[in-house]
């Protein structure tokens, strides 16, 4: 995942003029323990610059190991694709009652999924049908200041034009029904760093729990 | 009953031990029971509340199982997720029925219900309690909800497909249904309620158990409150212990509370059928111990009663043998003591009977015995007996000379020699001198064999190492019924012939009652003399002593008269001989000799010199003093001790002789004349006047009374003077009756002459004028 960051970086280094303004998020669980594959967007309050050249449609691969969706959240830009591939030795019910899109595949060990086009902006829940605990987001969002913290709970969005901004979070484990948790950020100057700090509160990990039948809540 | 036995007390004492201990353990053991049933109903109830709300989330686990599987199915997923609602509600109804839920609702993540089983308007509404929505992500959510006077359990389950699509909430009736259910299922109390609040302090019941207690409304009116902590109430009279336990509920609902009670009554009802047993087994036990009691103080009480009733017996004098001597408990042991004391007692009241009955020396029935026995045999039949009381005379004097050992060791020895002759009679000690011999239905003849086979046997001398004692002993004889019909007047009749005898030549008499002495009048005969000799009831008569020689009276003899108040002159021979046995002689001579030598005195004071002459009895030649109180009487009256003479009889002198010749020396020393009354008749022999200070012989009257005409009598008479002259002695011839007799005793040289034809005796003034008449006629010698 990391790899893909760092191509997604290279990306969009390449694709945006060189800003030195940067904001990083600190993301944790008020428990002192730093929250992973959140999503973090920055959105200008003004109208936004002249929209940049959306990047060319890229395909995005999402693994199953262990019986496990690898990533557990996957950014997406509108028009991107994405392929599920089986990597264990067990078949894997991929589907998605997704508004943006609705799928299911029945996939064998090693086989992969046709690549699916999203086009939508939204999220789409993904699970499988036979194994209860595996579930994995694809994040489909064309805001260019995106970022998904890590496993040190830091997001870190760059190139930033001067300006007032709102960052939003998303995480999949934020209760359904509660606000999105948002904070204002303002950037001064091209080299301003913008430190902000968010604390989520969290639903358990869906994918910890090998059978919802015998959990205790 | 006299008063409450020992039995009795002892067996109430044991009842009422019994029945205390038995209430106090069983007021113990209720109290007991009562507490532990309280802390087992307060744990209970802790319990149960715990155990209510462990099974209320057993409903929602279970529910939410159903529902989490229901959740699981991919169609439900695809309509929930493709909002069909139509499929949503059809399959959320077919669920329902299956979970036993009266409602189900399909919320949606925004908390708009999305569908609802009893909807009945399709206007989308927000869930009522979106806290529990909240909840359901994190954990298991259920809670109870009060709607419409109505409780239900709601349980609230998310669904995912595959990221969280809505929530399906489930509505389970609370009702007396699901209550009765779970009280089958579980040990969940029977009085159970279910209360909302409707407003604050006032607590509805929505749901009860299958016993109607109405907890909730006697608390709320009797503790305006329901208790968080078990407490102990009543409810309709009975005791429970209630405690109130909240329920899980959302924010907005009302509060609904499960209260709990626990009948202490119920609780004990298991110990009701124990203490029905325990009654039953006081009952029994006091029964048995009653009866136990009542034996026991029996086996204790009869015998005591046993003992006493005994020892009643022995106090009436009959020494049976006491019951329960076989014991061998304290009781046998005192038994045994009694016995022992029975036996002893009885011992000694043996040896005191013996005693009083037997005499100690010879070991004979005594007199008391004796007449007892006697009696016993007159009662029996009539044929009479005879009564044989032998005397030992000499007794007294053998006791004074040698003591009384030796007194007693001949009076065995005469009881040996009694017995062995008695035969088959009744042999008995009646007095110191005295044995008595009772022969039932004896006749005269057979008395008298006895008698005399008796003083053979007695004659014979006491013989001991360097003794021999002759025990003079003489038979007195009485006769039954001819003496008497009863012991003590047969004994008496035999002791006076007895006396007769042993004066007698043959030592055996017959009882006579012509002669008898001792006649009952004798005592108070006895009494009026000494009351004479007080009173100088007593009168001396004189009769003349006349002088053969000179013819003339020159003396008296002083002869005791007694004028009885009553009977008139008594017999001389009848109260001197009475006075001489009842002891009273002495007195009565000492009287005479003072009367007389008072009269002499006045004699001499009146020129007539006269000496006197005084009979001594037998008695009074015993008494030692005598000679020098009659010299203290002489010098006294100032009259010589020649002019008195004392008389005395052959048998004093023959009788006692050492004493008699002590005294009659003593007499003789002093000048006083001592003359031999009645001499001729007895025993006496002028060999043994030797030895006598004799100076004066009477001449009985039986050879003077006839001397005028009897030649024999002539003979004796002029032997004894001249034998007398010779000796030494003057004489006196008494009973001098006619001039013959006068004459003659003149001629033959008698001193002096006494009798009627003399004069008779007269009164001491008739006397002095008897003498002084006397002297003229002796001058004319008028008498010849």
């Amino acid at each position: 995942m990391r790899c893909l960051l760092v191509v997604a970086s290279l990306l969009l280094g390449n694709a945006w003029p060189v800003l030195a303004a940067e904001v990083t998020v600190h993301l944790d669980d008020g428990r002192g323990h730093a929250v992973s594959d959140a999503v973090v967007m920055l959105i200008p309050d003004a109208a936004p610059a002249a929209a940049a050249a959306p990047p060319a449609p890229a395909t995005h691969v999402v693994d199953q190991r262990d019986e496990t969706f690898v990533p557990y959240v996957q950014l997406l830009r509108p028009g991107d694709e994405v392929v599920f591939r089986n990597s264990d030795s067990t078949r894997h019910h991929v589907y998605s009652f997704a508004a943006i899109r609705t799928f299911e595949f029945v996939l064998r060990p090693g086989e992969s999924s046709p690549a699916l086009v999203m086009d939508k902006s939204g999220i789409a829940a993904v699970g499988c049908n036979i194994h209860d605990h595996m579930i994995t987001y694809l994040f489909v969002s064309a805001v260019p200041a995106i970022a998904l913290s890590g496993g040190d709970g830091n997001a870190t969005i760059g190139h930033l034009a001067p300006g007032r901004y709102t960052a939003h979070v998303w995480h999949p484990q934020l209760h359904p029904g509660h606000p999105q948790p948002s904070q204002s950020v303002t950037i001064g100057g091209d080299a301003d760093i913008g430190h902000l700090d968010f604390t989520l509160s969290l639903m358990p990990d869906p994918r910890m729990f090998m059978d919802r039948e015998h959990l205790d809540y | 009953m006299r008063t409450m036995g020992f039995r009795l007390r002892l067996a109430l004492f044991f009842v009422a031990t019994l029945v205390t201990v038995q209430l106090l353990t069983a007021g113990l053991v209720y109290e007991v029971t009562r507490r532990a049933l309280v802390t087992e109903g307060e744990r209970q109830l802790t319990a149960n509340a715990q155990a209510f709300v462990a099974q209320m989330d057993d409903i929602s686990a279970r529910i939410g199982g159903n529902v989490e599987v229901l959740s699981l199915d991919y169609a439900l997923r695809s309509a929930i997720a493709e909002r069909d609602r139509g499929t949503v509600l059809s399959v959320l109804r077919n669920h329902g029925r299956r979970v036993g839920a009266s409602r189900m609702l399909l919320i949606g993540l925004d908390g708009t219900v999305e569908a609802d089983t009893a909807a009945t308007s399709s206007t989308p509404q927000r869930f009522p309690f979106p806290d529990l929505i909240d909840d359901a992500y994190d954990r298991r959510t259920a809670a109870v909800v009060a709607l419409d006077g109505k409780a239900s359990w709601m349980v609230v389950v998310p669904i995912y497909a595959p990221q969280p699509v809505g929530l399906v909430v489930v509505n389970v009736p609370l009702d007396d249904v699901l209550l009765a259910h779970m009280q089958r299922l579980s040990a969940l109390p029977r009085d159970i309620e279910l209360a909302t609040q409707s407003a604050p302090g006032r607590w509805d019941v929505v749901a009860r158990g299958d016993r109607h207690t109405g907890l909730v409304d006697s608390l709320a009116s009797a503790h305006r409150g329901l208790p968080w902590k078990p407490l102990l109430t009543e409810v309709d009279g009975k005791e429970y212990m209630v405690l109130a336990q909240r329920l899980k509920q959302p924010k907005q609902g009302a509060p609904v509370v499960a209260v709990l009670g626990y009948s202490l009554d119920d609780a004990l009802s298991p110990f009701r059928s124990i203490a029905i047993a325990w009654a039953t087994l006081l009952a029994l036990g006091l029964g048995v111990g009653l009866l136990g009691a009542w034996f026991t103080a029996r086996s204790v009480s009869r015998p005591v009663e046993a003992l006493a009733a005994a020892v009643r017996r022995i106090g009436a004098g009959d020494y049976r043998t006491p019951a329960g001597t076989r014991r061998h408990d304290e009781i046998g042991q005192l038994a045994g003591a009694f016995d022992a004391m029975t036996e002893a007692v009885r011992q000694r009241e043996l040896r005191i009977r013996h005693q009083a009955m037997h005499d100690s020396v010879t070991d004979l029935p005594n007199r008391l015995a004796a007449e007892a026995s006697i009696d016993e045999s007159l009662g029996g039949q009539a044929g009479g007996g005879a009564l044989l009381m032998v005397g030992l005379t000499r007794a007294p004097e053998i006791i004074k000379t040698m003591g009384h050992a030796l007194c007693d060791r001949l009076m065995r020895d005469a009881s040996e020699r009694i017995r062995r002759v008695a035969m088959d009679a009744f042999l008995a000690r009646t007095s110191d001198t005295q044995f008595m011999l009772w022969l039932p239905r004896a006749g005269q003849d057979a008395a008298i064999a006895a008698g005399l086979r008796v003083l053979d046997a007695l004659n014979e001398p006491y013989q001991e190492t360097d003794v021999s004692i002759d025990r003079l002993p003489s038979v007195g004889i009485a006769m039954a019924p001819a003496d008497g019909r009863q012991a003590d007047t047969l004994l008496r009749h035999a002791e006076v012939a007895q006396f007769a005898a042993a004066g007698s030549a043959s030592a055996l008499s017959f009882y006579d009652a012509a002669t008898d002495p001792h006649r009952p009048e004798r005592l108070s005969l006895m009494g009026d003399l000494r009351e004479a000799l007080d009173r100088d009831g007593l009168l001396l008569h004189y009769q003349p002593k006349f002088d053969l020689a000179s013819q003339r009276t020159d003396g008296a003899e002083a002869l005791l008269r007694w004028n009885h108040p009553r009977r008139g002159w008594v017999a001389p021979d009848t109260f001197v001989g009475m006075a001489e046995e009842t002891g009273n002689i002495h007195r009565v001579s000492r009287w005479v000799l003072a009367s007389a030598l008072a009269q002499v005195q006045r004699w001499i004071e009146r020129g007539l010199a006269l000496h006197i002459a005084v009979n001594l009895s037998t008695r009074d030649l015993e008494d030692a003093e005598l000679p020098a109180w009659i010299a203290a009487l002489l010098s006294i009256h100032r009259v010589p001790a020649s002019c008195l003479t004392v008389e005395v009889t052959e048998r004093a002198v023959i009788g006692e002789p050492d004493t008699a010749i002590r005294i009659l020396r003593g007499l003789a020393e002093q000048g006083i004349g001592i003359a031999i009354d009645d001499f001729g008749v007895g025993q006496a022999t002028f060999a043994y006047l030797r030895h006598l200070p004799v100076s004066e012989l009477k001449i009985d009257q039986m050879f003077v009374r006839h001397l005028a005409t009897d030649a024999n009598d002539r003979i004796i008479v002029r032997s004894i003077v001249e034998l007398s002259h010779q000796l030494g002695y003057r004489v006196t011839a008494e009973g001098v009756e006619d001039q013959g007799a006068l004459d003659y005793l003149a001629a033959v040289g008698c001193d002096h002459a006494q009798g009627f034809f003399i004069a008779r005796p007269m009164p001491a003034e008739a006397f002095a004028t008897f003498v002084g008449g006397q002297a003229g006629q002796a001058a004319g010698g008028s008498r010849r």
